[in-house]
């Protein structure tokens, strides 16, 4: 039988150096982890101090952007889009309504200290370390934003909430022009989207929810995403090239943001504890991109509506200018069945569909055929799912740009009410 | 063992062991909800630290103890409860273990496992009120402790004392394993050698039933990760690191057999690979006696074999053709059961709670995976469970895990602690 190495602590009269000299082994890997640890309370040491001001550190590394988790509403919706995300979809597994408010208090616990960063607590001798370290000892602010959103399966049976569940919540339905068969990433009780200023911060929290919540939520699908910078200027570009998300809602006037993105408890048929939330989309949008790229650019520019080059829409100079429809009933400059068209036909009858995009680009790895799987974490928040998103896309159906892309996965969602203070938990409301 | 704050301080009685008691903070559904507050409160107090009027704050207090054979350094004889951290500088030629204990050594809680001669490494953690001392054991021989420290104020982040462990208590327990191993091992041989005779006379169904029920017995035993090293590898080996994979003629074992007996090979192929099963299985016995058992090396098992089983079986990787990954995973967490159950008595003065929490939630975990089997009671492969069934498993396997990941840290000896 094969001795393991032993403990280190040296013995009286025993060099320790013979306690270390074993076959390096995968435990000794360990060990070697647990000495690490020790180190890394030392750097804690000098750290403290260094953390004092990292909402102003300019050093490079990760932001010390703070961006506040209380309040009405939750961060991550009206926030602008930070550099790195991941869109997670779970199970919730816990056994019963008990375990169900555990994890939804356990995440309220872990957003909170997460994105308020800090030294990591001490570990006691008898515990694996506190926190993974993959930031350091002091955990950076880094623009952390964990978005919570609970879909239409939680409603069921299981914990006894079918009379709870937000008026417009349902499950996620095909789109003719969907690819959703055998897709393994679909729908589920709740969504987590992370965002951060860097990779690691979203990496890092995500291992850190999964692993205080092990147990009760079963992670079962997940795509990451990045945010393009401005190329050159202005609102970043999708995989097929084009400025995406020029047309968003002004989500600075309390007016719009009321009308379109948040829910209202009473209004609408919804009950009162949804005060607050935002129904959020979720779609895996691939773009078939190699054949995109042998398509001509005027034939691209007519299927979007915009010039890819400046973002203007066709008949315009600057992205920023609006489309006029009503100068071009026949669609001589922008086809009626450009996307931007028909997603936005900025009539009076359609003011109330608008959405707020906050999607990203993902890419992960080749399909069969040795092409790209790129495109299009579509994610996008409203007040009314049916009102907005769902007629918006029925009335894409079929526009020219299906061609070359392909919507595999995704679900319905709706983003709970934020967490109003020190004393207050996500689904506060939902569970009382 | 610190006394709260505010209270007398009690006259130091080194003559009388401190009565044992439990982690601080033990009662938890999981291991890390008590570091979790703590992490609230710190990330709070962070933020008040990070105001702009409030300037930089001062580094966690505790200050340079420098120690050598006669001493172990003079900290402050009071500090405010809160997170603190020792500058230990090791001035003597030999090295050092140094702990921070409580001040009657009942506790421990932190240490620098090792410190080298002329080294310096800090001793940093987050202390609640009481009366605490910094203790340097040296490889030479010397052991000294500092006089107390009076920790004033409380703190939530603070971490619980750790219970001394002697590794002469683990010896029980050991004895109580291998005896568990010992009178497993024959079985081993006899299901071992029951497999070779249906080969032998040429049934493969029978062979297939056997098989399975040696491959659990050897599982049972609670081997995880090369626990019974050389033996390890020819009765159970995977293919995955052999550079011809399950082509590799070398490759021996339970899962070379299940392979051909799942791939349509013939019982005079197989033969070979019994008859080298039986010769293994013997050997192992005989070997057995002769070989030590690290005291270390339980506890680590402890939560190994079922991180063994959730990396390999429950994901199906060790899937060779016939479907019982679920078996193993059945046989592995009866082992691990084996080893909580001979460890009982090292955990139950340490944490109670967390022993109480394993044994009733490893069977629960057991019916959970024997429940998952089809109606007529043959093993369901891990590819035919449902989503739902699938999310379970991994979930509660994985909360399991995180539990058990503390029991190799609660019982790591540490002699002189």
């Amino acid at each position: 039988m094969i001795r393991p190495d032993t403990n280190p602590a040296p013995d009286a009269g025993q060099c320790p150096m013979t306690a270390a000299a074993p076959a390096l082994r995968r435990r000794a890997f360990l060990r070697g982890a647990t000495v690490g640890a020790a180190l890394g309370a030392g750097a804690l040491a000098g750290a403290y101090a260094a953390s004092a001001d990292d909402t102003t550190a300019t050093a490079p590394g990760p932001s010390g952007r703070a961006i506040a988790f209380h309040g009405p509403h939750q961060a991550g919706i009206t926030t602008p889009p930070q550099a790195a995300a991941s869109f997670v979809s779970c199970t919730v597994i816990a056994p019963d309504r008990a375990g169900l408010q555990q994890l939804l208090r356990t995440l309220t616990e872990r957003i909170r200290t997460l994105t308020a960063g800090g030294p990591v607590p001490a570990t006691d001798l008898a515990s694996p370390p506190t926190d993974s370290a993959t930031l350091g000892p002091v955990l950076p602010r880094d623009g952390l934003t964990i978005t919570v959103g609970v879909g239409a399966s939680l409603f069921d049976a299981r914990y006894g909430l079918a009379d709870r569940k937000p008026a417009q919540l349902v499950e996620m339905p095909a789109f003719p022009d969907d690819n959703l068969l055998g897709s393994k990433e679909l729908h589920g009780d709740l969504s987590l989207q992370i965002c951060a200023d860097s990779r690691d911060t979203v990496m890092h929290a995500l291992r850190d929810l999964t692993r205080h919540t092990r147990g009760l939520l079963q992670p079962s699908w997940k795509v990451d995403g990045f945010h393009a910078a401005p190329r050159p200027s202005g609102t970043p570009r999708n995989q097929l090239g084009f400025k995406d998300g020029i047309a968003n809602p002004d989500t600075t006037d309390p007016k719009v943001t009321d009308a379109v993105l948040w829910t209202h408890g009473g209004a609408n048929g919804e009950p009162a504890w949804v005060e607050g939330g935002s129904y959020q989309v979720i779609r895996i949008i691939r773009m078939l991109v190699e054949f995109w790229d042998r398509v001509s650019l005027h034939e691209q520019e007519t299927m979007i509506g915009r010039r890819r080059d400046s973002g203007a829409p066709l008949d315009g100079t600057a992205e920023s200018d609006p489309p006029n429809y009503q100068a071009d009933p026949q669609g001589l400059i922008i086809p009626m069945t450009a996307h931007i068209r028909l997603a936005n036909p900025r009539t009076a009858a359609t003011a109330d569909q608008l959405i707020l995009r906050r999607g990203y680009n993902y890419e992960r790895g080749l399909d069969l055929d040795g092409n790209l799987d790129v495109g299009l974490v579509f994610c996008c928040y409203q007040q009314d799912v049916a009102r907005q998103f769902q007629a918006v896309q029925q009335r894409l159906a079929g526009e020219p740009l299906v061609d070359y892309i392909s919507p595999t996965g995704g679900g319905y969602f709706f983003a709970l009410p934020g967490v109003k203070g020190p004393d207050d938990q996500f689904g506060a409301g939902l569970l009382t | 063992m610190p006394q709260p704050a505010g209270q007398q301080p009690a006259v130091q009685q080194s003559a009388v062991p401190p009565e044992p008691r439990p982690r601080a903070g033990a009662v938890r559904r999981r291991p890390l909800r008590t570091a979790s507050v703590g992490l609230l409160v710190l990330a709070a107090a962070a933020l008040i630290g990070s105001a702009p009027s409030a300037g930089a704050p001062a580094a966690p207090p505790g200050g340079t103890l420098r120690i050598d054979t006669a001493g172990c350094g003079r900290p402050p004889g009071q500090l405010p409860a809160g997170r603190v951290s020792f500058t230990v500088a090791n001035a003597s030629n030999v090295y050092a273990t140094v702990y921070l204990t409580s001040a009657d050594a009942g506790l421990a809680y932190a240490e620098i496992p090792w410190l080298g001669p002329g080294k310096t490494l800090p001793l940093a953690t987050t202390l609640t009120g009481g009366r605490y001392a910094i203790r340097c054991v040296f490889s030479s021989g010397p052991v000294r402790t500092t006089t107390p420290i009076q920790v004033n104020g409380t703190a939530s982040g603070a971490v619980a004392g750790y219970l001394p462990m002697n590794d002469k208590e683990l010896t029980a327990p050991v004895n109580a394993y291998r005896s568990y191993v010992e009178a497993a091992l024959p079985k081993l041989l006899a299901a071992a050698q029951a497999l070779d005779a249906d080969l032998a006379h040429g049934d493969l169904a029978a062979a297939r039933t056997d098989w399975l029920a040696a491959h659990l017995d050897y599982e049972r035993l609670g081997a995880a990760y090369h626990s019974f090293g050389d033996y390890d590898d020819s009765l159970n080996g995977l293919a995955n690191g052999l550079p011809q994979g399950v082509d590799m003629p070398s490759w021996t074992g339970f899962f070379a057999l299940e392979r051909g007996l799942w791939h349509g090979r013939s019982a005079d192929q197989l033969r070979p690979l019994s008859q080298q099963l039986v010769s293994d299985a013997s050997s192992l016995i005989d070997d057995f006696p002769s070989e030590d058992t690290d005291p270390g090396d339980l506890p680590l098992r402890a939560h190994e074999i079922l991180e063994n089983a959730l990396q390999s079986q429950l994901t199906g990787i060790a899937d060779y053709g016939s479907g019982t990954t679920l078996a193993t995973l059945d046989a592995n967490i009866q082992g691990t059961e084996e080893v909580l159950s001979v460890l009982a008595p090292v955990i139950q003065p340490r944490d109670p709670s967390l022993l109480a929490q394993l044994t009733r939630e490893l069977p629960a975990f057991d019916a959970e995976v024997t429940a998952a089997r089809a109606a007529n009671g043959s093993w369901t492969p891990v590819t035919a469970l449902t989503a739902a069934q699938r999310l379970h498993l991994d979930g509660d396997l994985g909360a399991l895990l995180e539990q058990l990941a503390v029991l190799p840290n609660l019982l790591t000896p540490r002699n002189h602690a």
